[in-house]
């Protein structure tokens, strides 16, 4: 718990928010399980194991290119579009990470 | 008197009688200041800053409820993720949002259609979202409707012509993904607006604009606040504040006593850390992070932070402050706020956000043992990198973002709880801000059954100061839509199968129901046209929290269509 009146501060850090340095986005370390937490857990429950707002992703009957489809183009009003977010490399670990996927 | 004489002396007559009309018409600050008065009208988000969500029309009640019906009906066009919107009614119009931020305005009475707007839209952009395509309300006043737009915009449309008259950018959503979707409100002359963004690398900023002119006249980030503007940086070690969250994301409210706005912040980013128990000063974002999940006052004229209350500080759950209405009471001469949380929690305040009470809407709750009526938290359960099990409540909250409802002849505060809990994975992330941010959540989880009972949701009418029950009426799943109460003793819930049931306000006992065919997410009120009363309802399935109910509950939630969407009206015949 925490409350009060107002206290200006003092710190000097611009308030405009750039990148920060150590917040990289796609770069050579990425690491696909990280970025499944950070980005695709929130729908695809379990770690892909389950569905939820989206479905299961492990077991999935759908060819490499069709997972890489949906995952460019996104499907309205269900999964967003994140052809501009992720590379091919990236988007072939994401393909590796479901196909890796045990119950 | 001449013909001239005479013809002059009619368009006299008009001007006046039209300067007269728009005088009654025009939703100016004081109109706006006394909204709860206009029973027949129902011109803000929250119905007025009262935030009660309550129609004081009596003309339907308890005697002749089980007669009302369908009046008529207005199917919004594109309704991507349902209709999640608030309708708002002026002086015998209906105005209301949709998905892809579309507006219409309705002839009160009939329906018909006075017209409709649609934004021009970055749909590029829209189809990267992920808290997207719906809008949550609207905003009237100086002729205006105000909406706040997908793309990060805050439009002013003509209330009579549906014409843009202005648009100004003020979140650089390309860049942050995230834009607008909450009601603004209006604050005398000024529209205030929260960015999204919980587990978003954004900092949460909530504006200040010229209601007439659309020039931005401040700005308050809630993560980290601002240099000389509740610079509170230093809650947040190693800079992290720069990747913060805290999306005001739900329209607050407003204390005119004091001239303050209320207004609630999301979660910090990523939603869930890995510091366990040594959360301030190890984790991805060590320290309490200010002003994420809390409740700001701000100047409405200046933007300033006159003070604050951060309801969980170190917000390592996503039970952030952004839902929840700001309920402005009067008891034994004492004047409250009551805020509802995610966390199944209500706060209770007095003016000045010194906490007063706490108390649990919700049975199933474990991410701390308990918040003391100061406000305290007790036994936190803060996690480390690795597997949990039965955390609860679920991350969709033990109250999600629709409103509850207060109602000053029964004392009653009414409301929908959420009892759920979840399995979890954290994992440790890094933010990804090139090209442009994405979704920073920090686990792997799934919904499960609390111990021992089954997942369900129920609608409760409690004491809003003790939190001390009258009735409860359980639903099979969590019902995800705002609630309305009115002076005919009556309560309105719209449930997620398709129900809209009315309730004996005082008992719980139910009186009538209709099925709207699909489920609700959005909000109902009521307003009077041509001297009838009017009960309106957004309908339509797809939001979030609710996409998890087709593999969760499954049953008639596997086929519900999750592009549809439709304003229902109902009257007595």
């Amino acid at each position: 718990m925490q409350s009060g009146r107002h206290t200006p501060g003092t710190n000097d850090n611009p308030s405009t928010a750039p990148a920060s340095p150590s917040a990289t986005g796609p770069a050579s370390d990425f690491d696909v399980n990280q970025l499944f937490a950070s980005t695709c857990g929130w729908c695809h429950l379990k770690g892909g194991r389950e569905a939820g707002k989206g479905p299961k992703l492990a077991d999935t009957q759908l060819a490499d290119g069709e997972i890489i489809a949906r995952i460019r183009n996104g499907k309205p009003g269900q999964m967003p579009a994140f052809g501009s977010a992720f590379n091919d490399e990236q988007l072939k670990a994401i393909v590796g990470y479901i196909r890796g996927l045990k119950p | 008197m001449t013909r001239s004489w005479h013809v002059a002396a009619l368009s006299l007559a008009l001007l006046l009688l039209a300067g007269a009309a728009a005088t009654a018409a025009e939703i100016d600050a004081k109109r706006l200041m006394n909204a709860d008065k206009e029973a027949d009208n129902w011109l803000t988000y929250h119905g007025s800053y009262k935030s009660w969500h309550y129609s004081a029309l009596a003309d339907i009640n308890t005697k002749n409820v089980g007669s009302l019906r369908e009046a008529w009906s207005h199917v919004a066009s594109r309704s991507v993720r349902g209709l999640q919107s608030y309708p708002l009614a002026a002086d015998g119009v209906l105005y209301y949002s949709g998905s892809y931020n579309q507006v219409w305005a309705l002839d009160g009475a009939t329906g018909e259609v006075l017209w409709q707007y649609k934004q021009k839209l970055n749909e590029d952009l829209v189809a990267k979202q992920t808290h997207s395509p719906y809008n949550r309300g609207i905003a009237l006043g100086y002729g205006n409707v105000y909406m706040g737009t997908l793309d990060g915009k805050l439009a002013a449309i003509d209330m009579k012509t549906g014409k843009l008259k202005w648009e100004t950018k003020l979140v650089n959503s390309e860049k942050l993904t995230v834009g607008f979707t909450g009601a603004p409100l209006l604050v005398k002359d000024k529209v205030i607006v929260g960015a999204q963004g919980g587990e978003w690398p954004d900092r949460g900023p909530i504006f200040g604009v010229d209601a007439n002119t659309g020039k931005q006249l401040w700005r308050f980030y809630t993560a980290g606040g601002e240099e000389n503007n509740g610079d509170a940086r230093n809650t947040w070690l190693n800079d992290s504040w720069r990747t913060g969250g805290g999306g005001g994301w739900m329209a607050g409210g407003y204390d005119p006593d004091t001239n303050t706005v209320w207004w609630g912040t999301a979660n910090p980013a990523p939603l869930y850390d890995w510091s366990g128990p040594d959360w301030k000063t190890a984790g991805a974002r060590p320290g309490d992070n200010l002003y994420t999940t809390s409740v700001i006052l701000l100047d409405p004229d200046t933007g300033k932070l006159k003070g604050y209350h951060q309801e969980v500080p170190h917000d390592a759950w996503d039970f952030d402050s952004a839902t929840g209405e700001f309920i402005m009471l009067e008891r034994g001469g004492k004047k409250y706020v009551v805020h509802p949380s995610k966390s199944g929690f209500v706060w209770v305040y007095d003016r000045n956000a010194k906490v007063q009470n706490v108390w649990r809407l919700i049975k199933n709750i474990n991410f701390v043992q308990d918040i003391k009526p100061n406000g305290e938290l007790v036994g936190r359960r803060d996690m480390t990198a690795g597997k949990h099990e039965n955390l609860c409540p679920f991350i969709a909250g033990g109250m999600s973002w629709n409103m509850g409802s207060y109602n000053p002849k029964t004392g009653l505060l009414y409301k929908v709880g959420n009892e759920w809990c979840m399995d979890l994975e954290i994992v440790k992330t890094t933010p990804i801000l090139e090209p442009m941010a994405q979704l920073n959540i920090g686990a792997n989880f799934n919904i499960t059954n609390p111990k021992g009972d089954k997942a369900h949701g129920h609608v409760s009418g409690r004491d809003p100061i003790t939190g001390k029950l009258t009735w409860e009426v359980k639903f099979p799943e969590p019902p995800l839509a705002s609630l309305l109460s009115t002076g005919g003793d009556l309560l309105f819930v719209p449930d997620p199968r398709g129900w809209l049931r009315a309730y004996d306000a005082r008992t719980g006992k139910e009186l009538w129901k209709h099925n709207n065919g699909q489920g609700h997410n959005g909000g109902i009120i009521s307003y009077r046209a041509k001297g009838k009363q009017y009960i309106a309802v957004a309908t339509g399935w797809g939001g979030l929290a609710g996409d998890d109910y087709p593999s969760f509950f499954g049953g008639v939630f596997a086929q519900m269509p999750k592009d549809s969407g439709v304003l229902k009206v109902f009257a007595l015949p």
